[in-house]
């Protein structure tokens, strides 16, 4: 039985690290930008969702689409301005395009700052458990797990089963091949990175649920999603999530038998060892 | 010369001496606020707690201001931000040391902070009362200018186990933050408990930020301990509650040290908050020497309740104003001497320290969540309820 709860600790802790994955995977895997600003668009969406829950009553599942929505426009406004006039930089983009979002992350851990101080805060919401015998599942782990899994299957299939989703996957394997088919590339980066922010909001409207969080949290959550993205393999989508899952469940294993500090560096030990031996990421290891 | 001209010649000379004394000594001028400097933690994960202690600094500040303020001179507080980061807060001292000339300083938020500006007291020579700086080994031989003016990091939880090993607990789970205060901490309490004889059936220490708490929540589950402490900081103290219910595990004893007196621990947990066993330095009805015009001060000024960081930190002003009044001075080694010498009532008790400058006069209650509020539930002349066992977790 410890061993099915371990799993199920671990199964819950990798779906909520799938979404925080996936949408900075999104972002570089068609405009091969690491966006640095990934974390603090989660940590926004947490405060703010925290902030409105608290004074409205509203569950945080409500505020989830309205986070979604605002968080879309958001990108897309953004995406213009600070990231499309970098594609044609060429090589140089990838770099400039770190230094754009390392400065927008910035700019909007301050804001978040002003608007919400700098405390920890976490939302109680549904906090009570299910028991199945010797099994006890937390209803906010498993709704956040649920939810955060959905939303990266309607990702997959969107990408891979509508048109749209055909072009931005081309358009991230080759844009010069896509728009010689007539895909419209500009568009697709706009919505790609719109797509990409509404997702990383999505989730961190989801951890605050889970987890107490403050403006200065948005670097570790970068990070995280950073070392998720890189074991799966850059713009990996399948890597990515296989990544997710295995931190998580690795994660689990070593919180339980060998403690919190192990639990704390494992991400990066994994890291470092998968860098040595399979440098291309474990999907394509595999 | 008459008279009047000699008069004349007088008041000019010594007009024009009064004024070479000013230009002489600028900082003893009479009309210039003696400036006090400190870094709080406004940021990083200490700041939900080190908020408290900066506004207990600024209500003795605008106390002693209202009434004419030190030697004559206002104050003024010259605050910035470290960040919650040991490092940043060096700097910062260094800054107001150097470039503010600051006449005076205060120890900034907890102790792995003041661990790091403390040497720099002793080089610099700065006589600094530590308000939030727990942990002992600040305060040994070689140190000289910091004076302890919370207690004693080794006494967070003290009373605890004692209480729940007359009331039959057995088996306790210690849980310790990475940090200077919560593993002092840690180790007095894995101490304590294997001289009460009680099991410890697990242990681990762990990092911010965000570790997996699941794990060690299961893990505990599974050693099925009576008492649970967590040596803890806010947001630690937080997430561990979240993964002990998430893993169905409610110990009988359930005791955090920082977080839980933070009115936004309850707002964070909701009911689950309710039977968690904290401690405090300082609490409203402490029969000490201006504890109720305190809390009442406080709560007009600030618009919430008092907790024992705003004590300490109002406490640390009291303590300097009395050294400064009691040598006349602003010499950092007069003050330093006077602070070794005298002991101070402060909202927290007596401030007296040893040799090093470690507390010898303040001491830790409990207090428990009961129903969404904090009740003092020790010592038991003072107590506002009874313990409450077992910890409900729901």
């Amino acid at each position: 039985m410890l061993a099915v709860q371990l799993l199920i600790n671990g199964i819950l802790l990798g779906g909520t690290y799938v979404l925080i994955a996936q949408s900075l995977n999104l972002i570089f895997g068609v405009m091969r930008v690491v966006n640095l600003a990934h974390g603090s668009f989660i940590v926004m969406a947490g405060l703010f969702t925290f902030w409105l829950s608290a004074r409205t009553g509203l569950s945080p599942l409500i505020v989830l689409p309205i986070v979604f929505v605002v968080s879309f426009v958001v990108g897309a406004l953004l995406q213009p301005v600070l990231i499309e006039p970098l594609m044609n930089q060429g090589r140089r983009a990838e770099l400039l395009s770190l230094m754009v979002t390392f400065g927008l992350d910035y700019v909007l851990v301050q804001i978040a700052l002003h608007v919400w101080g700098a405390d920890y805060v976490s939302l109680p919401y549904l906090q009570s458990t299910w028991t199945f015998g010797a099994i006890t599942l937390s209803k906010a782990l498993v709704v956040v797990g649920l939810f955060a899994v959905g939303i990266v299957a309607l990702l997959y299939f969107g990408l891979n089963y509508t048109s749209f989703g055909k072009a931005l996957l081309a358009a991230s394997q080759s844009p010069v091949g896509a728009a010689c088919c007539g895909i419209n590339v500009r568009r697709v980066r706009l919505f790609a990175f719109a797509l990409g922010i509404a997702l990383a909001s999505s989730a961190g409207t989801l951890l605050i649920m889970i987890l107490p969080m403050a403006a200065e949290s948005a670097d570790n959550l970068t990070i995280l999603a950073f070392v998720i993205v890189a074991l799966g393999g850059l713009g990996e989508y399948a890597g990515v999530t296989i990544a997710a899952f295995l931190l998580g469940l690795a994660q689990s294993l070593a919180g339980y038998f060998l403690g919190g500090d192990a639990a704390n560096v494992l991400p990066f030990v994994i890291l470092i060892a998968v860098m040595l031996l399979w440098p291309q990421g474990l999907r394509r290891a595999a | 010369m008459t008279n009047t001209h000699l008069l004349h010649r007088l008041a000019w000379a010594s007009g024009v001496a009064m004024l070479l004394s000013f230009m002489a000594t600028p900082g003893q001028a009479a009309d210039k606020p003696i400036l006090i400097g400190a870094t709080s933690s406004e940021t990083g994960p200490f700041a939900a707690d080190a908020e408290y202690n900066l506004n207990g600094m600024k209500l003795g500040i605008e106390e002693a201001n209202a009434k004419g303020g030190w030697l004559g001179r206002k104050l003024e507080l010259k605050i910035y931000d470290d960040e919650s980061k040991p490092g940043t807060a060096v700097r910062l001292y260094t800054r107001l040391i150097t470039e503010d000339k600051a006449d005076l300083l205060i120890g900034p938020y907890s102790s792995g902070i003041t661990q790091a500006i403390a040497p720099l007291m002793n080089k610099q020579q700065y006589a600094v009362v530590e308000p939030e700086a727990s942990i002992p080994t600040i305060y040994v031989p070689g140190n000289k200018w910091n004076f302890q003016g919370v207690a004693s990091s080794l006494t967070y939880l003290e009373g605890l186990l004692p209480l729940a090993n007359k009331n039959g607990a057995k088996t306790v789970a210690v849980l310790g933050l990475k940090s200077a205060f919560t593993l002092a901490c840690y180790d007095a309490r894995i101490k304590q408990a294997e001289q009460l004889g009680m099991k410890v059936v697990y242990k681990t220490t762990y990092s911010l930020p965000e570790p997996d708490f699941a794990s060690m929540a299961l893990a505990i589950k599974n050693a099925q301990p009576d008492v649970v402490l967590g040596c803890t900081y806010y947001p630690d103290a937080v997430g561990l509650v979240k993964a002990f219910q998430a893993q169905g595990f409610a110990p009988k004893y359930f005791a955090e040290t920082v977080g839980p007196v933070a009115a936004a621990f309850t707002k964070a947990l909701g009911p689950l908050a309710n039977g968690i066993i904290s401690n405090t330095g300082w609490w409203h009805n402490f029969k000490t020497p201006g504890s109720k015009e305190f809390t009442e001060h406080y709560k007009a000024m600030f618009k919430q309740d008092p907790d024992y960081h705003s004590a300490a930190g109002y406490g640390a002003v009291k303590v300097l104003g009395a050294a400064v009044e009691g040598t006349k001075s602003l010499d950092q080694d007069k003050i330093r001497v006077w602070l070794h010498a005298n002991t101070v009532d402060t909202v927290q008790g007596p401030f007296k320290v040893d040799a090093n400058g470690l507390s010898q006069g303040f001491s830790q209650s409990l207090v428990q969540i009961q129903d969404g509020h904090l009740k003092l539930v020790t010592p038991e002349d003072l107590a506002e309820a009874k313990l409450l066992v077992p910890y409900p977790g729901k």
